[in-house]
């Protein structure tokens, strides 16, 4: 780690703006006779609308326009799927198919005109009968078809696992469920829409804005630099703006009717019912083992809820397939279609569901045979990747155990569950192993040398609270050599190089490696242009002979012989130098993935148990990492999120309609700050450069994985009661 | 060539009551499972929505130090009047129904939520944003704590936060951590920086950053 580049516990470089209000958020954009829409929500699950009466509203004060499926949307095409939410085009017909389903877009001058009008649409319906959740949606569970969604293996087989599971002398067996949650970011969405002739401008919050253009020009029929998209700053999103939901197209559809730009801020109650959700999961799992310990087979069953427009499996089995070293192996996911909007990828898709299930089933085992949950995972440690064989790009998983066994005190774990108390508490550690596929994507970058020493990067990526911008400009200033404050950078904006989308762990290592590229190639072009300027003082040297330092160039051999950018391209009128960086993930040779162990401390009252996590020890081996001071942050929030999931988060359905009972933060709860106990992270901090050339991977989703079956373990150990189900609410204690 | 890009088909229409009320061919996109039950009609839309109210109602209110009027819509929220009227878009909207805490300012010096305060209900007083904390171009002591603590990530609920502490350090000066945690919990923070918030409060509560 150098002292101010990769690695430097630096503050974000927007952090002032931030925190004076002075950060703008899409919804922060005022465009000149800006209009505002409300959208209106089907009131039941299933069936058709008998009729729209939208005259009332059209003839409300301020009303510009109300659309719904009788004005018949030409859309020009699908977009494809993944990253555009759904099969159904929003508008296309007259079907409901879950409830706050979008059936009419109400424009007017003000948001409160907006408002009123969208609550004088008069909808009347032919109400179907709904499969309302998932419980009774599972006798008609299916394997899905690969397209779309369904992008990975629905079914896996390794070795004999019914004949392995058959001699194993130790077996456990249990069924897991995890709850329907939801992403609940801050800032809801929002989208406003401008055209110009043909061209469509869009300020939309978007995890992706380069992915999302394409798809919104496929739905409207245009080239792709016939469509901008703008979304530099993300007010959180953990998987909600990911794809392209209903709202983003409407709106822009009605700017272009009306002839001006139209805003949109969805209500919190649409962000609960129209951008996605995790869907429950029930999750079967077998375990046959040696006494010693030894994994002999797993068999995982697991079915997801899907909507009646996308199917879209939860991949919770990877976490059997690729986490232990077990020769036999048998997964199956399902799908089962309930009247509920479509589910989405959430910190952590397939991984924080899947490894809640392993993870504990595991914990099982362990108490079955007696044995330490960090020794038997470590006697099945995957030394290469159990299915494909290929050899990790880099893996410090043992170190990660070692490491937090250690620094937790895990030795003072009482193996007999229900054992420690102090006053009224009983007191449990759990652990789990956290593991996730790290994803690569092509990202490009330019990095620009000003004349007056200044760099400037862009790249079309946007920052999501990860501290990318800063993250960024620390990767350039230490590859070309020069102070963090003397780099700015320009993000969120599809007119410039397409960056990488900031969902799935993805950015700091694939755009990551687009910005050091970029950089390298600006710093290599600047020494080719001193080493052959005969005015410079390291003229004649060869290009390995320079090295670059705070914005000065120098030879390696005399120090003193140098000269700074700045001098360099002044002479030589080269204003902006420009680096170009592309990087283009290739087929590998490794298997790359993210790490981590999570040790959690767990105090319940005996007479009121609700469960508080006093203290949670997470060690992370994410490749290096580039600013501590973020990485912390942000790996802090994960454990959180994920304490939430296990403790307290469900968006509870009516069991006949199927519909969100309180869809609101006054009654989905999700952690608040005096929820909290002391969280500690631990970093391994080893580049991984077999995995991309900068050597950093995802942080984001693997600090959160494993963490609610830490939780449910300690509850175990705290209690004796196994809790299968999320969350684990003092109910399910009592 | 490309065709023209998508638009709604039908013609405009002028509003009133004599519009086309013809159900455009309704074929399901092939999508099972929605089974019509056929008969009856399911729940209607509220049909008794209020009467259209007096379209604005003069406001005067005291902003971060400057006095501002103008006529406001009876239903406009103190936030949604700050942003759309007088372009002060650091208060967020996160949930517009007072859960969140994004919205936070200090209404005479008090915590309120202003997603849910009626502006026309605060006519004559005082009210500061997270803007108004910044004094000649110097930032306010919690907001220098938010920012070196880096007492946030994404950055949408921080407004709220600091507006809050702020607020919180008015009624209690020398709160203890614990104190802090609890009278900072009416402010969400999805990212979940808490503890660098409980941190970043304790900091400017003793004046040490």
């Amino acid at each position: 780690m150098s002292e101010q580049g990769i690695g430097a516990a630096l503050t974000r470089v927007e952090a002032r703006d931030k925190v004076t209000g002075a950060a703008r958020y899409t919804a922060d954009v005022v465009l000149p006779g800006m209009a505002y829409a409300a959208l209106v929500s089907s009131q039941v699950s299933a069936g058709r609308l008998r009729s729209l009466d939208v005259s009332a509203a059209k003839a409300a004060p301020g009303v510009l326009g109300v659309f719904s499926h009788l004005d018949r949307p030409t859309w020009h095409r699908v977009p494809a799927i993944p990253y555009f939410g759904e099969t159904r085009m929003p508008f296309s017909d007259d079907r409901i198919h879950h409830a706050g389903q979008h059936i009419a877009i109400v424009v007017a001058s003000t948001r409160q005109q907006a408002a009123h009008a969208a609550a004088l649409v008069k909808a009347e319906y032919e109400a179907g009968k709904p499969v309302p959740t998932l419980e009774k949606a599972l006798p008609s569970a299916y394997v899905a078809a690969q397209g779309n969604y369904v992008n990975f293996p629905q079914e896996t087989v390794r070795g004999t696992p019914e004949e392995a599971l058959a001699g194993s002398p130790v077996r456990v067996k249990a069924e897991y469920r995890t709850a329907l949650i939801s992403h609940a970011p801050i800032e809801p969405s929002v989208t406003t829409a401008t055209w110009e002739g043909d061209e469509l401008t869009l300020y939309d919050t978007s995890q992706a804005v380069v992915v999302h253009r394409g798809l919104v020009a496929t739905a409207f029929g245009l080239p792709e630099d016939k469509v901008r998209l703008v979304c530099p700053l993300i007010g959180g999103a953990f998987g909600a703006k990911t794809h392209v939901w209903g709202h983003t197209l409407l709106v822009a559809l009605a700017a272009r009717r009306l002839g001006r730009p139209v805003q949109v801020v969805i209500t919190r109650k649409q962000m609960f019912t129209t951008t996605g959700h995790q869907p429950p999961t029930v999750q079967r799992i077998e375990i046959g083992a040696e006494r010693d310990g030894r994994l002999r087979v797993i068999t995982h069953d697991s079915t997801n809820s899907t909507s009646f427009v996308a199917e879209r499996p939860e991949n919770t089995v990877l976490s059997s397939v690729a986490t232990y070293a077990v020769p036999n192996l048998r997964t199956r996911v399902r799908l089962a279609r309930m009247n509920f909007g479509t589910p989405t990828a959430m910190r952590t898709p397939g991984d924080g569901p899947g490894s809640f299930a392993l993870e504990c089933a595991l914990d099982e085992l362990a108490h079955e045979l007696g044995a330490d949950p960090v020794e038997l995972r470590r006697r099945n440690h995957a030394d290469v990747h159990p299915q494909s064989g290929k050899p990790w790009s880099g893996k410090n998983l043992l170190e990660c155990y070692r490491i937090g066994a250690e620094r937790f005190g895990w030795h003072r774990r009482d193996r007999r569950p229900g054992t420690r108390r102090e006053g009224n508490d009983l007191i449990g550690y759990g652990m789990a192993t956290a593991r996730r596929v790290e994803h690569h994507r092509a990202a490009e970058s330019t990095v620009d040398i000003r004349t007056d020493g200044g760099v400037v990067v862009r790249t079309a990526t946007q920052d999501i609270g990860g501290g990318t911008l800063t993250t960024m400009i620390q990767v350039a200033a230490d590859a070309l050599g020069v102070a963090p404050d003397k780099v700015t950078i320009t993000v969120g904006d599809t007119d410039l190089p397409p960056g990488a989308p900031t969902f799935g762990s993805i950015t700091s290592g694939s755009n990551g490696s687009a910005v050091r590229l970029a950089a390298q190639d600006a710093r290599g072009a600047a020494i080719r242009l001193a080493v052959g300027d005969k005015g410079s003082p390291l003229h004649g040297l060869a290009e390995d002979a320079v090295d670059v330092r705070d914005g000065r160039l120098f030879a390696k051999a005399d120090p003193r012989r140098g000269e700074t950018y700045a001098v360099l391209l002044t002479r030589n009128r080269v204003n902006p130098l420009r680096g170009n960086g592309k990087y283009s993930p290739a087929e590998s040779q490794y298997e790359t993935s993210t790490f981590g162990a999570h040790f959690t401390e767990v105090r319940i009252d005996r007479d009121l148990p609700r469960v508080r996590v006093v203290r949670h020890l997470a060690v992370i081996d994410c490749g290096i990492v580039l600013n501590t001071k973020t990485a912390r942050n942000q790996a802090q929030g994960g454990i959180i999120g994920s304490i939430g999931v296990a403790l307290m988060e469900e968006l509870r359905q009516d069991p006949v309609s199927g519909r969100a009972l309180a869809p609101a933060l006054t009654d989905y709860h999700v952690p608040v700050n005096a929820d909290i106990g002391q969280i500690d992270v631990h970093f391994v901090n080893k580049p991984d450069h077999n995995s991309n050339p900068l050597g950093a991977k995802g942080l984001g989703e693997i600090c959160s994985i494993g963490v609610s079956a830490a939780v449910a373990n300690a509850v175990f150990n705290a209690t004796g009661r196994r809790i299968r189900d999320l969350p684990i609410t003092p109910r399910r204690l009592l | 060539m490309r065709e023209k890009a998508s638009t709604f088909a039908g013609e405009p229409e002028p509003s009133g009551p004599n519009r086309r009320t013809v159900l455009v061919g309704a074929v399901g996109a092939g999508v099972a499972g929605t089974a019509l039950a056929g008969v009856g009609v399911g729940l209607a839309a509220p049909t008794t929505a209020p009467p259209a109210p007096q379209e604005t109602l003069p406001v005067t209110l005291t902003v971060n130090g400057v006095r501002r009027s103008a006529p406001v819509d009876p239903r406009a929220s103190l936030l949604d009047t700050l942003r759309d009227q007088w372009g002060l878009t650091g208060p967020k909207k996160g949930c517009d129904q007072g859960a969140c805490g994004a919205c936070t300012m200090l209404l005479d010096g008090t915590r309120v939520l202003s997603c849910i305060s009626l502006a026309v209900l605060h006519d004559g007083q005082e009210i500061t944003t997270v803007e108004g904390l910044v004094a000649k171009g110097e930032m306010h002591p919690v907001q220098r704590a938010f920012a070196e603590r880096d007492g946030f990530q994404c950055g949408f609920c921080t407004s709220g936060q600091v507006t809050s502490a702020v607020g919180l350090l008015k009624e209690n000066p020398r709160p203890s951590r614990a104190e802090i945690s609890e009278l900072m919990s009416g402010n969400l923070c999805r990212c979940a920086a808490y503890s660098n918030i409980v941190d970043a409060v304790a900091d400017a509560a003793r004046g040490e950053r």
